[in-house]
């Protein structure tokens, strides 16, 4: 592990300043779970490592105009344990529980679970400079690569490790994003960027700017949400392949209708093929079955990660059919 | 590895019969072997629940590890690895590193080429870890590297880079044959032939690899996580070139090994030379990285099996290929359970191995049984499947009760068919598919049972020392040069003790873990307790015998009449007379020691080996490939079983390991780095609590006094070597398609289910 500052600022102002001014590469710590880790390994370097610990008002889940806002340090176990989230988007709940250990969630944050880097093993291999790190290749691309994309790879085969994210999106949760300039307020969906905007990171977030809070709007009527984590095993295990459904059921038909991968593109992926071919039709598995197939036409697995189109199926399926 | 080389290292070749006599002490004079019972005696302790006697130290953090270890002074050590799978050192400086401030010592461990990634290349010895780290950074290396190649198939392939410039890199492991398996297959109803295919896996003990070595003058004392004290002095004596009597190895407690730490290690020596050029203490620890790299790994196989039977399951010829694969080491030769399992008049078995850019494999719990008990079991169950037979049936069919592979002779004892039917009982035999994939179950949730067999060594080493300590106050000690590797062998020595001499296990201390110890093997071929437990006993029972003529004249009554139980010594015709065991030690007047060794067996009659049957019920999701193991069933026969406790113990952490590596662990290699790509806990997947399904243990109590003193055989391998292909032969069962590689993966397992279609 390189030397490294450490700095704790005690506004969200101040903690914007810093990372603004920062001529160090500057490291945002929310839980620390996995940030560690990463400079311990050598995986990641920091100059200055800015922990958003002290800071006020980051953690904990308040309603805010008929929706919850939850704030960016709050824990992961706070939202698997909150009453109203679990009433509200039992699926969000569903996904909280699904991650990681006990152990994580209680120290793990919602902010740095959305935030969080790849778990791609070439990444997470000190030795390796792939392009995510400023080099030309991407090893799994030609290598091994049976947990890798299936969708929107370019250049960069991760996937985007997060079970909130997913749901989160598929909730139409936005994003809060504090700068130096003051706060701004982004689609969650459209908080993620895939490889071909900027290989070396996973959302839009610019120098000095971080993730305050997320807010998701109140349940409509009619609401009905899953979520479905296909995984080796039974806990502590990242997804192979997940799936969010959101919307709005009408007669056995959705009318509205959100589907979220995670686990198979380099962002939070949406299935917008299989969302309209599933819209206003009676829900049935042949016409779930339809909708992947539509989806799956964009699917380009490689050597050794084919079965996750089978299992983009059974997710697809399963949290459609738990959401109805 | 072949098993039985493996068995002789571990046994640790010519057994020495002196043990250095205690200072002060009365040395007993060695008695002939007491004739053994002719059936199972009554015991109280022995095959009953004992609580670890030393669970509390364990669970409250106060035994100490390798890990652990402080001593005064001690410095830091880390080793410097190559990166590269192959590469020449054209130089090494180690002038920066010892420049840094804080530094005490540093070594050059490789010229030449490196052949591995991880391969030893530098180590630095600095009073603080940080430090340590920053110096490992300094040494400059330069390397030109090589081409290399680390997947083994490719590695087959004439224009593969060359591996090893003594030989080419696939070379011949083992060759077998008996009897004319061409006449076999000629006589055969039915012919089957499939290949099975076993990955990585690594050991990945809790306790990583790790040596503290201190220097007092020119005597060397290393505390080593070691599951063998003996061979490390022996082997650390050698390298460097210091006599074993001036080497003192120790051993407390250990997280683990499973045949990775059988032997002195390089870092080892490197810790030794560092201590020897600070002149401070040296520890060295290795990463969780540098288990997956430098440290060992169960090789891989590709075993294929063609059988021939007759219509009614008699076996008529088997026939066994195999290529292993075991980095710049020897892959494992799988075809002990196919020669000796199953009473199959030819047999012809044909083995290699691949050499690849990686580190060397090691023994891993049941060397090659564990990937040959896959094979030949999957084999057994789908020629069962193309009989249409019962698979419990066909393998009853074809019980052997002859070592037919090796040397013709009987077992002493097998008590394999009492573990089937224990076994089967206990899982509900009868609920399974009759047909594999036939039972049909809830969506797209398959049900299934399997069953697998074992057969291992493990009937323990003549020559293995024990001494009993009698203290003039009446406290009892028990000492040997084994070392408890985490299975529980403080409690067995204690309650082989306390039972002999009529005490409580509570009352015994219990010394073990130091190689100035009287000699037992290495902790390795399921020998540790048929070894020490009998000469333990055999102590012991000098011990009684001296203590009731010593009785027998306080109490004024025959030796012959007196009991020993309770902490009495009582006369059997007249209960009043009777003395306190601390009285009639206190008469001894002086602490004495007996000596004990575990003796001879008639190997030259019978052949000694241990057996087990496992049963898996498992449920699999045909949509998503995931397997989950409902329930679990494992029979042993491992003899008399000593302590019931730890042995239900190990048994249930072979079928977690079995479990686990049937359906999760796989070390992946990359062509292109050179390197393992999930060489950590969270890529590497080991089985979690939620993964482990109810286990039921049962064991055969097979009496057989021709073993031992104590009728006792060995428990840890047996109970790994059929857990994986049990579980994969219930998946058979459940989905009627064998997946016949491990780790079943979701991705395997779809692909299996792929191939169903196609053929269907």
């Amino acid at each position: 592990m390189r030397d490294f500052k450490i700095a704790e600022p005690r506004t969200a102002d101040e903690l914007a300043a810093l990372l603004a001014e920062s001529t160090e590469s500057a490291r945002l710590m929310a839980g620390g779970t996995d940030l560690v880790d990463e400079l311990k390994s050598g995986v990641a370097t920091a100059g200055l490592v800015v922990d958003m610990d002290k800071v006020p008002g980051l953690r904990g889940i308040t309603a805010e105009k008929g929706g919850l806002r939850i704030g960016a340090m709050t824990r992961v176990v706070e939202l698997a344990e909150d009453a109203a989230a679990g009433r509200d988007y039992p699926s969000l709940k569903e996904a909280a529980l699904s991650l990681a250990t006990p152990q994580l969630r209680n120290a793990g944050t919602v902010g740095g679970n959305l935030c969080q880097r790849p778990r791609c093993w070439y990444y997470r291999d000190p030795q390796v400079v792939c392009r995510k790190k400023g080099g030309f290749n991407c090893f799994a691309y030609q290598g091994r690569n049976k947990y890798h994309a299936i969708f929107g790879g370019s250049g960069c085969f991760i996937v985007f490790p997060s079970d909130l994210a997913p749901v989160l999106i598929s909730l139409g949760a936005q994003a809060t994003v504090g700068t130096a300039k003051g706060d701004k307020v982004v689609p969650l969906g459209d908080f993620y960027a895939g490889p071909e905007v900027d290989v070396t990171r996973e959302n839009v977030l610019a120098k000095g700017q971080f993730l305050k809070s997320v807010w998701v709007p109140g349940p409509k009527p009619g609401q009905r949400a899953a979520y479905v984590k296909l995984k080796e095993r039974s806990t502590w295990d990242f997804a192979l392949v997940s799936a969010a459904v959101a919307g709005v059921v009408k007669d056995g038909a959705f009318t509205e209708i959100a589907v979220v991968m995670g686990g198979v593109a380099p962002v939070p992926w949406r299935l917008k093929k299989a969302e309209d071919a599933l819209k206003g039709k009676a829900v049935s598995k042949a016409v779930i079955r339809q909708a992947a197939d539509e989806a799956l036409k964009d699917a380009v697995p490689m050597r050794e990660n084919g079965y996750k189109v089978d299992l983009v199926r059974a997710a697809l399926e399963r949290a459609v059919l738990a959401a109805i | 590895m072949n098993s039985k080389d493996y068995i002789a290292e571990a046994r640790g070749g010519t057994t020495r019969q002196a043990a250095k006599p205690k200072p002060q002490a009365q040395a007993q004079a060695a008695a002939a072997q007491p004739a053994a019972p002719a059936k199972a005696p009554e015991y109280k302790y022995i095959g009953k629940p004992t609580a670890r006697v030393d669970g509390r130290e364990i669970v409250t953090g106060r035994a100490k590890y390798t890990h652990d270890i402080k001593l005064r002074g001690m410095l830091i050590g880390k080793i410097l690895r190559s990166p590269y799978a192959a590469a020449e050192i054209v130089s090494i400086d180690l002038a920066p590193a010892l420049a840094l401030p804080g530094v005490m010592a540093a070594l050059k461990l490789a010229e030449g080429k490196v052949r591995y990634a991880g391969q030893q290349v530098a180590a630095v010895a600095a009073v603080d870890e940080r430090t340590a780290e920053k110096a490992l950074g300094l040494v400059k290396v330069e390397y030109k590297t090589l081409p290399s190649v680390v997947d083994w198939e490719r590695a087959r392939d004439a224009a593969a880079p060359q591996v090893r410039d003594d030989r080419p890199n696939v070379g011949k492991l083992n060759e077998y044959a008996r009897g004319d398996v061409e006449k076999g297959f000629g006589e055969a109803d039915v012919i089957i032939e499939h290949t099975y295919r076993t990955g990585f896996e690594v050991h990945n003990p809790t306790e990583t690899h790790g040596s503290v070595a201190a220097w007092d003058s020119d005597h060397l004392t290393v505390y080593d996580s070691t599951q063998n004290i003996h061979g490390v002095r022996d082997g650390l004596a050698r390298a460097m070139k210091v006599p074993a009597a001036n080497i003192t190895v120790i051993k407390n407690y250990m997280g683990g090994g499973f045949g990775s730490k059988l032997g002195a290690n390089d870092y080892t020596v490197a810790a030794a030379n560092l201590a020897r050029q600070a002149g401070r203490p040296v520890k060295v620890l290795l990463s969780r990285r540098d288990n997956a790299v430098c440290v060992g790994y169960r090789p891989s196989s590709s075993q294929t099996y063609k059988i021939g039977a007759k219509k009614d399951g008699t076996l008529t010829a088997l026939q066994l290929t195999n290529m292993a694969s075991g980095g710049v080491g020897d892959g494992d030769d799988v075809a002990e359970p196919a020669v000796d399992i199953y009473r199959c008049p030819s047999c012809k078995v044909f083995e290699e191995t691949v050499y690849t850019n990686t580190g060397a494999s090691r023994a891993m719990r049941a060397p090659g049984h564990t990937q040959g008990a896959f094979g030949l079991e999957g084999a057994m169950d789908e020629l069962a499947a193309a009989l249409d037979m019962d698979p419990l049936e066909l393998r009853r069919r074809n019980y052997s009760t002859k070592n037919l592979g090796d040397t013709g002779m009987p077992y002493s004892s097998k008590g394999l068919d009492k573990c089937y039917e224990l076994g089967a009982k206990a899982i509900g035999w009868e609920r399974r598919n009759r047909r594999p994939g036939e039972g049909g179950g809830t969506g797209p949730l398959r049900r299934g049972i399997g069953v697998a067999t074992s057969i291992w060594f493990g009937a323990g080493v003549p020559g293995t020392l024990a001494d009993i300590v009698l203290y003039p106050d009446g406290s009892v000690e028990v000492i040997c040069g084994t070392q408890d590797i985490g299975c529980g062998t403080r409690t067995h020595m204690a309650v082989v003790a306390a039972e002999t001499l009529g005490l409580e296990p509570k009352d015994i201390t219990v010394k073990l873990g130091n190689s100035d110890y009287p000699w037992a093997p290495a902790s390795g071929g399921s020998l540790t307790t048929p070894s020490v437990a009998p000469a333990i006993r055999d102590a012991a029972l000098k011990a009684v015998e001296r203590l009731k003529a010593v009785a027998a004249a306080r109490l004024k009554i025959e030796a012959g009449d007196i009991v020993m139980a309770d902490r009495k010594f009582a006369s059997k015709s007249d209960p009043a007379k009777a003395a306190p065991f601390a009285d009639v030690y206190r008469d001894l007047r002086r602490e004495t020691v007996f000596h004990g060794e575990r003796g001879a067996m008639p190997m030259d009659q019978f052949a000694f080996n241990t057996f087990g049957a496992h049963f898996a019920e498992v449920e699999v999701d045909v949509e998503t490939g995931r397997i989950r193991v409902l329930k679990y069933a494992a029979a042993q026969d491992s003899g008399q079983i000593v302590s019931r406790l730890t042995a239900e113990s190990q048994v249930v952490g072979g079928i977690t390991q079995g479990l686990s590596a049937g359906i999760y662990e796989e070390r992946v290699m990359d062509d292109a780095t050179g390197n393992p790509v999930n060489p950590n806990l969270r890529d590497y997947k080991i089985a979690t609590a939620l993964d482990i399904p109810e286990i039921t243990v049962l064991f055969a109590d097979v009496f057989d006094p021709r073993i031992n003193n104590l009728s006792v055989k060995g428990l840890g391998e047996p109970a790994r070597v059929p857990s994986s292909a049990a579980i994969a032969n219930a998946v058979y069962n459940a989905i009627g398609v064998h997946v016949r590689e491990i780790p079943m993966t979701p991705k395997r397992v779809l692909e299996a289910l792929k191939r169903k279609e196609a053929a269907s």
